[in-house]
């Protein structure tokens, strides 16, 4: 074995135990924070009752952005496979209908584009990997529902997606059941909750624990409890933020 | 000259339709036709031609066909790219239809455990702590990538994922352009895929299945009609070519025999004539066919075509019978009288191509064959059977006041003593003088593929990489392991050349195979049960995966730490295997194996890669190769010609006896080959096999008018009678090739411009020289 070879594993490990004495630190914090959050959110909904339930094509219309625009996100994958979920964060470049960015900038630094039907995945230090979007269509789905909803387009969602909204304007959650048989199997639901014409948090929900859960805009501004658990981030969607 | 009627002669005819009837029911039913253009070529004599010629038939460049696609968007080719691929899979025809995407589904569970013998990684690696510990982060970012919904199954058996890199190893080094992961031209115009068939490019009937399955495929996908589908390649080639070669044939067919049948109507004057003549020559090409049937497996669809162009004399015959016939003298008696002409014409032609039989080209000497079964049963069937069925009788040529003045005018025509000679010295002067090449030593310029359709198919496959054809590095060994281990040795010299640029890529066996040995090298750095768990839950103390999920890698390691490496032959029966079956292929005893180029640039680094590999590796000029071929191929027929030529002489001396009358017969031939090739030559039309066919006929047919004209005696009646015969003879040979001389293929136009020329040559010439000035 020689050092270069060591060394890059060095660096990952130093940055995966930074994260994670960072994350220890604010586990106190965070206690805390929930637990308000817990007694806060169903208070605060008690409190302010939804003024009128919202309208899915006046929802999904005002959804609308003209790309090219670009959000932070924060995604934490859950699987089935890991103790705990992998977290990245960046930004997501929404350039058209069927192209999309995602630069990963934490914990290192990785580019997707989405162009067509390929998706291309540069990470530093490593040789481009493609594939054809056909083949994950997990990916795809989510892929449609998204650019779509970017689109501010109903009739589009709801051809692929069974789609129900509920909430109101200011804490709204639209629900998306795929319609096609095959991908139901993988994907059971593609959640997605907002606030007025933001959308917050992205949820490609999987058979069982697998997941992927992306906050979107403000959130990368949240501290992160530790371990990360599904529940929490679901809790953080729907409770409102600063 | 019209049809006997008395009941011998009704029975004779019933029974002659009936044996030429039950003749072409048997072939009919028997007849084999081959289509593989080596029987053409002389027997190899070299390693490379040996080579060239399994190339030719069987090798890899010729059964594949190039497919674009074009008329859409990028992201719909690519669909329809996909969707054509998905829908040929598992067809007979092809063994391998491919766009270029790599699919993990497609390596069966049957190999999927030889992943770790087959990837590279424990060349270089060890599954230890440190570098599963390295695998395990990795795989942690790319389970949050993207890409970790494909990846996410495959991590619990193949955390290394070897699978991706022997997949990956196996891809061409050369890429061609990609959109949507398929692949494209440069300009993205036009998506592009690979089909193998399993039939060579020579087997036209085979090809046209394929092409017609694709084609189906292609429509019920293209439901728009939007789409255009290419095919091209050597089997798309040899279907297209027999197409319009037949068409054509059929059509310049239907004209000659439509001017046949005018041209018999206006000479004598009755249907029965066009029958009794039809006869013969029915014969003619039956006794060849059974001839070559009987003593051959299979008759080459060229030796069919040359062989009936060539029986073209056959026809003359029953005509000089006709023509010679008159009232007065019973059929049987005018035959007698015809029958030493006819018989010296009909033997020394015979003797002429029975040379060919020892050509050692197989298809000239079917060619033979057929040619001599045909010539002797027209003969022998003008001489025996025909003059039995027509009637006592009918017109006598020798009346005619136009033919008479003819023959006079013809007669006094001045015939300088100086006119020969000095036409000899042209002549030669042509032939030595005049620039560019005699002979036509390029195979690719023979094709009869239009230059277009081969430009077009060149460019497509330069934007696929797919090999050089011209170039290949052969390595031969007594069995397949230690021709992998020889292409093993030579891959980083290989390697070195393309980074140097001299080639842009390569492809061998070894590629996909590694040997037995370094299978077992690998296997033998695989780490046992325990000592593989330790260093995984090293790896997976700081690594963000739970302990057990990896229980079936340790599975999967294990199992392959007992596998038997694997074999060529377990490989080949794979979907997999179909590259490698042609780069690696068993001749008796031997095994070759090939390493196919991609854009040569550097041929002398080549040559001394191949020097300088233990044992010697050969460099393939595929273009050498055909050309020394044909060279030798021409050597063969010309030295059979020289022998016919020295036979046809002995032939007619032992016939005409005297020197004076030898000479008469012989000059207008002589002279009208060596008119031909000095005009060929002076155009600039360098000689190709199917001139020297066209140059043999002609000589045939200028033997047979001497023969006559000089037989005519001094008899007005039968001067006359001759002239008509030749007459008749030669204006019906000239239109049938002067309407091949119309064709737009280069060999129907080669027979057809030769035979022409030779044609009038020879009438004129015979008429000037057989006859001695008044």
């Amino acid at each position: 074995m020689t050092s270069g070879i060591h060394k890059p594993t060095r660096q990952v490990t130093a940055t995966v135990t930074d994260m994670r004495t960072a994350a220890t630190t604010i586990v106190a914090v965070l206690a805390i924070a929930m637990l308000w959050a817990m007694l806060w959110a169903p208070l605060r909904a008690n409190a302010t009752p939804a003024a009128e339930p919202v309208d899915a094509a006046t929802l999904i219309r005002g959804l609308a952005k003209p790309p090219p625009a670009t959000i932070d996100f924060i995604e934490a994958r859950f699987s089935s496979l890991l103790k705990q979920p992998l977290l990245v964060s960046g930004t997501l470049g929404y350039e058209g209908a069927t192209a999309l960015d995602r630069n990963v900038t934490q914990p290192y630094r990785e580019t997707t584009r989405i162009r067509g039907g390929s998706v291309r995945i540069q990470r530093e230090g490593e040789p481009e990997r493609s594939f054809a979007l056909k083949r994950a269509p997990e990916l795809q789905s989510l892929l449609h529902a998204f650019t779509a909803l970017l689109a501010g387009d109903l009739a589009a969602v709801e051809r692929d997606f069974q789609t129900t909204v509920s909430g109101n304007l200011d804490a709204w959650q639209i629900s998306l059941q795929p319609r096609d048989a095959r991908l139901a199997k993988r994907v059971s639901r593609i959640r997605i909750d907002g606030r007025n014409d933001q959308p917050r948090c992205f949820a490609v929900l999987e058979d069982g624990k697998a997941a992927t859960i992306m906050l979107l805009g403000l959130v990368t501004q949240f501290e992160l409890p530790q371990p990360l658990t599904q529940e929490w981030l679901q809790r953080k969607c729907v409770s409102p933020w600063p | 000259m019209a049809l006997k009627r008395t009941r011998t002669a009704l029975l004779l005819l019933a029974g002659w339709v009936a044996v030429l009837a039950s003749f072409s029911w048997y072939l009919q039913k028997d007849l084999v036709v081959g289509t593989d253009l080596r029987l053409f070529l002389p027997n190899p004599t070299t390693a490379e031609q040996r080579l060239l010629l399994d190339e030719i038939g069987e090798g890899p460049a010729s059964r594949m066909l190039v497919l674009s696609l074009e008329g859409a968007d990028a992201a719909t080719l690519a669909d329809t790219s996909r969707a054509l691929a998905g829908a040929l899979a598992g067809n007979p025809l092809f063994r391998l239809v491919t766009n270029g995407e790599i699919s993990l589904d497609a390596v069966p569970d049957e190999l999927l455990v030889y992943r770790y013998l087959l990837s590279p990684t424990l060349d270089h690696d060890s599954f230890d702590a440190a570098y599963l510990h390295r695998q395990l982060l990795a795989r942690a970012r790319d389970l949050s990538s993207p890409a970790g919904v494909i990846l996410e199954p495959l991590l619990p058996s193949d955390p290394t994922l070897e699978l991706l890199k022997v997949l990956q190893a196996w891809q061409p080094l050369q890429e061609p352009n990609r959109l949507y992961d398929v692949w494209f031209d440069t300009a993205g115009k036009r998506a592009l895929l690979i089909a193998e068939t399993v039939a060579p490019a020579f087997d036209p009937d085979r090809q046209r299945a394929a092409l017609e399955a694709l084609q189906q495929a292609f429509h019920t996908l293209d439901s728009s009609g939007r789409l255009r589908l290419t095919i091209s390649g050597p089997g798309s080639f040899s279907v297209l070519m027999e197409q319009r070669t037949r068409a054509q044939a059929q059509t310049l067919g239907t004209a000659a025999t439509l001017g046949m049948l005018v041209l018999m109507l206006v000479a004598y004057r009755t249907l029965g004539s066009i029958i009794l003549s039809s006869l013969p020559l029915a014969s003619a090409g039956l006794a060849g066919l059974l001839a070559v049937s009987l003593l051959f497996d299979a008759v080459h669809g060229i030796t069919l075509a040359f062989g009936f162009t060539l029986i073209g004399v056959a026809q003359d015959y029953p005509l000089h019978l006709l023509s010679h016939h008159r009232p007065g003298q019973s059929p049987l008696q005018a035959v007698r009288q015809l029958w030493p002409t006819l018989m010296t014409g009909v033997a020394s032609t015979c003797i002429a191509y029975a040379t060919f039989l020892f050509s050692g080209v197989t298809g000239l000497a079917q060619l033979a064959c057929f040619t001599v079964a045909s010539l002797a049963a027209a003969g022998l069937t003008t001489r025996f059977l025909l003059p039995r069925l027509i009637s006592d009788g009918g017109r006598d040529f020798g009346d005619s006041e136009f033919l008479g003045k003819l023959w006079q005018r013809i007669a006094t025509l001045p015939r300088p003593r100086w006119a020969g000679p000095a036409l000899v010295v042209v002549c030669l002067a042509v032939i030595v003088l005049a620039p560019g090449p005699m002979w036509e030593n390029d195979l690719s310029n023979l094709t009869p593929v239009p230059r277009d359709l081969l430009m077009r198919d060149q460019e497509v496959r330069t934007q696929l990489g797919t090999p050089d054809l011209r170039y290949l590095l052969v390595v031969k060994a007594p069995d397949d392991e230690t021709a992998l281990a020889r292409l093993q040795q030579l891959d980083p010299r290989l390697q070195e050349l393309t980074g140097s640029g001299a080639i842009t890529g390569y492809n061998h066996a070894a590629r996909y195979l590694p040997t037995r040995d370094r299978q077992t090298a690998r296997q033998q750095k695989l780490p046992d049960p325990a000592t593989l768990r330790n260093a995984l839950a090293q790896a997976l103390v700081d690594t963000p995966f739970r302990a057990d999920v990896f229980d079936p890698f340790l599975r999967d390691v294990e199992r392959a730490r007992h596998l038997a490496p694997l074999s060529l032959d377990t490989l080949r029966k794979s979907p997999l295997g179909a590259g490698v079956d042609m780069l690696l292929t068993r001749h008796g005893q031997e095994v070759t194996a090939l390493v196919t180029l991609t854009g040569v640039d550097n041929v002398a680094a080549l040559h001394q890669l191949a020097d300088q590999a233990t044992p010697k590796a050969v460099l393939l000029d595929l273009k050498a190769a055909s050309e020394s071929l044909v060279a030798e191929q021409r050597t063969r027929l010309l030295w059979s010609l020289s022998i016919a030529a020295v036979l046809l002489i002995g032939v007619i001396t032992l016939a005409l006896r005297r020197r004076q009358r030898v000479l008469r017969v012989l000059s207008p031939m002589a002279l009208t080959t060596l008119i031909l090739v000095a005009v060929l030559h002076g155009a600039g039309i360098p000689m190709t096999l199917f001139h020297l066919i066209a140059l043999i006929l002609a000589a045939g047919l200028g033997l047979d008018y001497a023969l006559f004209f000089e037989h005519a005696a001094d008899d007005p009646h039968d001067q006359r009678r001759t002239l008509h015969a030749v007459l008749v003879c030669a204006i019906s040979t000239l239109m049938v090739f002067a309407l091949l001389a119309l064709s737009s293929l280069p060999v129907l136009r080669a027979i057809g411009v030769t035979v022409t020329l030779g044609v009038i040559s020879n009438f004129v010439l015979a008429l000037l020289l057989t006859r001695d000035t008044p």
